[in-house]
This record gives C-alpha cells, structure tokens and sequence, in this order.
C-alpha cells in the first residue's frame, strides 16, 4: 500500500480536514471575542446611558426634600423623570445617599430602605468617576429583580439641589449583551463561512487536480525504482550464475587437479609442495569467489532462506573480529520482494559499518508482526554526527529510503560520535 | 351687626368649616382595594370627591370639586403624607361647573395618606383619603 492510497494520507483529505479545522477554531474564537467585544460595547453603552440619565435627567428634576425623603418632593421626581429614566434596555434605577439610604427607585418599596455600599459604590461616591459590572442579586437590595439572564449594574455621582453627593444606578439587561454579541457575531460569522466555502470550492478540485498528478507521478517513479531494482537483481543473478556455472567450476576442477597432482608421488617433493600451496591457494579464492556470490545474489533470498542469507552477510565481519549476531522471527509468509529488500537493506548497513564504524559488535535483527516487518541493524562503533555532512554521501542507504518509503515503509538511521548506529525500518510485508 | 358681632362670626365660621370638612359625608373602597372614594361638601354649596387608585405600582389620586357654577377658578393642592405633592389652578366648566385635578404619585411604604384641598374665595373644600 503507498502513502497515497491511505485517505488521511491525501493532501485533498489534509487540506479539507485542515480547512473544516481552521472552520471550527474561527468559529469558537470569534464567539468568544465577539462576546467580549459586544460585552465591552454594552458597558461603555450603558455608561454613556446611565451619565446622559444621571446629569441630564435625574439630577435637574430633583427638588428640595428628596434627600430627606420628603413625600412630596419623591412624588414631583416620580412625574418628572421616570418616563424618562426608564428607558431602553434600562430595567432599575436607584438614588442612594452616601449612608447606603435609598433615596429614590421606581420600586417604591426601596425607597427609605437602607443597605450597605460596596467599596466601589463609595469609591464612585468620592470620585464622581462612573462605574459598574454584573450585579449580584442575591444581594437583599436586588430582591426585587428576577431578570433571568442577569443585570448589568452602572452607578455614577449626582448632587442634590441642597447640594449633597448621592449615588445614581442604572440597571441594564444583560439579554442586551447577547443581542450586541449576535450582531457583532452574525456577520463576521458569515463572512467566515463564505469565504472558506469559497476557498474550499476553489481549492478543492485544483487541490484534486495536484494531487491527482503528484499520485501519478508518484506510480511513475515507485514502477521506475522497481524496475531498476528488478533490473540490478536480473543483472547480479545473471552475474552470479556466470560465475558459478562457469569461473568457479573450472577453479574448482583446477583446485582439484592441482590437488591431486600435489599428492602424486612421481612428482618431486618440492615441486608437489609448490603445488599443494597453489591448491590451497585457489581453494582460498574459491572460497572468496562463493562469498562474493552469496553477495552479489543469495541462492535462497526468501522468508525461510532470510536467516541464513543474513548470517553469510554477517560472516565477513566475524572473519574480520567482530561479535556479530543475527536473530530473524516472524517472517513466516513474507513476500520475496519483502525479503529482498529487508536484505538489501542489512546489506547496505552491514557494508557501512564494515567499512566506517571501526566496531566491536553488529547485531542484526528482523522482527514479523502482523502488519510488518521490522529490521534492525545496530553497531557500536565510532558512529557519527547526522547533522554533518557524510563525505561518502552514504547514497547506498539513501537510495534504499526513497525505496523503502515509496513502499509505504519508514527507515531512519540513528547515530552520534562515539555513541554506534543504528538503522531501523519497517515495511508492510506483503 | 356689630365690629364685635363680624368678629364672633368669623372665629366661629373658621372654626365650623374644618370641622365639617374633617368628616367627609361619604366613603367607599373598591371591591379589591384598590381603589378608594371618599366625598363631602365643601364650605359653601360645592361638593368635592375625591378617588385614589393603584395604578402600575403607583397611586393614581383624582380630586374633584362641583360647584353648579362654571367659570369658577380654584386653588388647589394635594398633600402626600403631610407634604405638598402637587398644587395648582382649576377652572370649573359645564353645566355641572366643576373641575378636576389628576396626579400620580409614589407608593411609599406604609399607609399613604392624602389630602386634597381646594379653595375659592371663602369657598374651602378639603379631603382626606388613605390608601
């Protein structure tokens, strides 16, 4: 399976979960900044409401005696501002005298009632500044109020005709909040949504169109690579039957005659012992010759051959002194093609850590589960820095990657100086 | 009558009219209580009414003096508690030659108590009402 078949793996899938992500994240993020901001818009408002309510209306249609709650003097007030305090979004007004008496309130019943001022509320008192926030109506001065969404309080100062300090306090729905929020929020919402439907129409069927191309190009060069490999392995069989059926048979019948005549008795001691050095010494090239065989092409590259094909790669470098193991498990059922690269691939990491790790111990393992096979090459040798640039340029593993993963496997290789390598890759193993 | 006889007369008339204003000849209350009515003669030969009504958490107070006389015109104000809430001029008009005063006033804690008083020459209507 390539990367490309796996649906999450397609850059049309990528760009459109991206896409409906981005969607999601905007959509949250502007409810939540639209609600400040509408949140932020309805205070400043009803600051504005409630200082234009305190100097404009309450406090020139205040006459002698309110503050002393003056019977008269609360009715004349009555009349005179509250059509015109109750205003709007407005729900709540209240005059307070500075020792928490209320002076005046469209609710009748509050008026001479007395509760404590808040810190804030005194602070405004002394101030003359403008304040406000969500009201607590548990508070015993709120008992009246049953706004379900809750109130925004705002109080600033006004003064008397006798010319004491008093409290004025607006109270506002807060269901205006929501309100301001949905209309700051509606349109930008829409905006939003259009223009990612927009994108999203646009970007999809080009996105298609690439990816679509990118697909086949990718089947191109996947079948090249296979190719070239098949081709390699056609090329290394061919060389190693040559080889077998032909230089190796005649040294073998060489080595043997040569043998052979070094045992003859007709023939001179010296001559024979020149002879059976000779006799060793093609068995010895014979012997490197069926090694370089095995190298160029196992004979029984398969899951049930794996084992012993790695073992022969591994036998060089315990000829050359080093603590070498092999463990194969799992393989059972691998395609040959699955076999062939794993090889490969040990090969590759063998051949380098021969000729550059300078180490004492190479482990091979190869790992079946399920879904894939796993290879590991691991030595402990001088290693190296990956951020460095290689002066062999290592294309031997680079090459064998860009196989591994345009088969849908991964390999990475692992070093640092002083610390061995290890190459790791799994690959599905069919 | 004698500068004695006038000034006898006069202390016991202003002593006699708040007297019979202090008693109004009539009261009623409405049937949930929520509207009381209470009338009465003035000094002279007018009458006066006076209403007060619940009227969304305020008290609606309606004053009323009926002359038989039109082109009349009184002085006249309402007391809240003891404190002047309202005052003003009134015209009586038609053939019933009376006049009306309307104000709405606060629903204060307690028993609120009114009084309307209206005064034309040596003509004195005056009526209290609680609510």
């Amino acid at each position: 399976m390539t990367a490309l078949r796996r649906p999450w793996a397609s850059p049309l899938v990528q760009f459109v979960v991206a896409s409906l992500l981005l969607f999601g994240i905007t959509w949250w993020a502007t409810g939540i900044f639209s609600q400040r901001a509408a949140r932020s818009e309805a205070v400043a408002d009803a600051r504005i409401t409630t200082e234009v309510l305190a100097h404009s209306v309450a406090e020139p249609a205040m006459s002698e005696g309110l503050v002393d709650g003056d019977p008269g003097a609360i009715d004349r007030f009555d009349r005179r501002a509250l059509g015109r305090l109750m205003v709007g979004d407005v729900r709540r007004i209240k005059i307070w005298r500075g020792d928490g008496t209320v002076v005046y309130s469209d609710e009748t019943e509050l008026i001479g009632q007395r509760f404590a001022l808040d810190a804030e509320q005194l602070a405004v008192l002394r101030s003359g500044a403008t304040s406000g926030g969500l009201s607590d109506l548990r508070r015993r001065e709120n008992q009246f109020e049953d706004e379900e969404n809750g109130l925004l309080e705002v109080y600033t100062r006004i003064e008397s005709p006798e010319g004491e300090p008093l409290l004025f306090e607006a109270y506002y729905s807060v269901a205006t909040v929501k309100q301001r929020s949905a209309e700051i929020l509606t349109p930008f919402r829409r905006v939003t949504s259009l223009a990612l439907l927009a994108l999203l129409l646009v970007g999809v069927p080009l996105l298609g169109v690439l990816t679509l191309r990118l697909t086949r190009a990718s089947r191109a060069r996947e079948r090249l690579m296979q190719r070239a490999v098949d081709s390699s392995e056609a090329e290394r069989r061919r060389i190693a039957r040559d080889l077998h059926d032909g230089v190796v048979q005649e040294l073998a019948g060489t080595a043997f005659a040569v043998s052979a005549l070094a045992r003859e008795t007709s023939v001179p001691p010296a001559a024979r012992e020149e002879l059976d050095g000779a006799g060793r010494s093609l068995r010895h090239s014979l012997r490197q010759l069926r090694s370089l065989l095995v190298e160029i092409h196992p004979p029984d590259l398969n899951a049930a051959g794996l084992g012993a094909a790695l073992e022969d790669l591994t036998s060089s470098a315990a000829s050359a002194g080093i603590t070498t193991s092999v463990s194969v498990s799992g393989v059972e059922g691998t395609s040959d093609h699955v076999v062939t690269l794993v090889w490969r691939v040990a090969q590759e990491a063998i051949r380098n850590a021969l000729r550059h790790a300078d180490a004492s111990t190479l482990d091979v393992e190869v790992r079946g589960d399920e879904r894939q096979v796993h290879l590991v090459v691991r030595d402990d040798g001088v290693g190296f820095d990956p951020e460095q640039p290689r002066r062999d340029g290592s294309y031997g593993l680079r090459g064998l990657k860009s196989l591994v993963e345009d088969g849908g496997g991964r390999m990475e290789v692992t070093s640092a100086p002083d610390a061995g390598t290890t190459v790791r890759m799994a690959v599905e193993r069919r | 009558m004698t500068t004695r006889g006038i000034k006898t007369a006069t202390a016991l008339a202003a002593f006699a009219v708040p007297l019979a204003l202090v008693a109004p000849a009539s009261a009623s209350h409405g049937g949930s209580g929520r509207d009381v009515r209470t009338s009465g003669a003035c000094s002279g030969s007018a009458h006066w009414k006076l209403k007060a009504k619940a009227d969304d958490g305020r008290i609606e107070v309606e004053g009323e003096v009926d002359s038989n006389k039109s082109g009349q015109v009184w002085q006249w104000r309402i007391k809240h508690n003891g404190s002047v809430s309202a005052k003003g001029k009134g015209t009586t008009a038609g053939r019933s030659g009376s006049f009306s005063v309307e104000r709405r006033m606060a629903n204060l804690a307690g028993t609120d108590k009114f009084v309307f008083r209206a005064v034309h020459g040596s003509q004195v209507c005056r009526g209290t009402i609680s609510f």
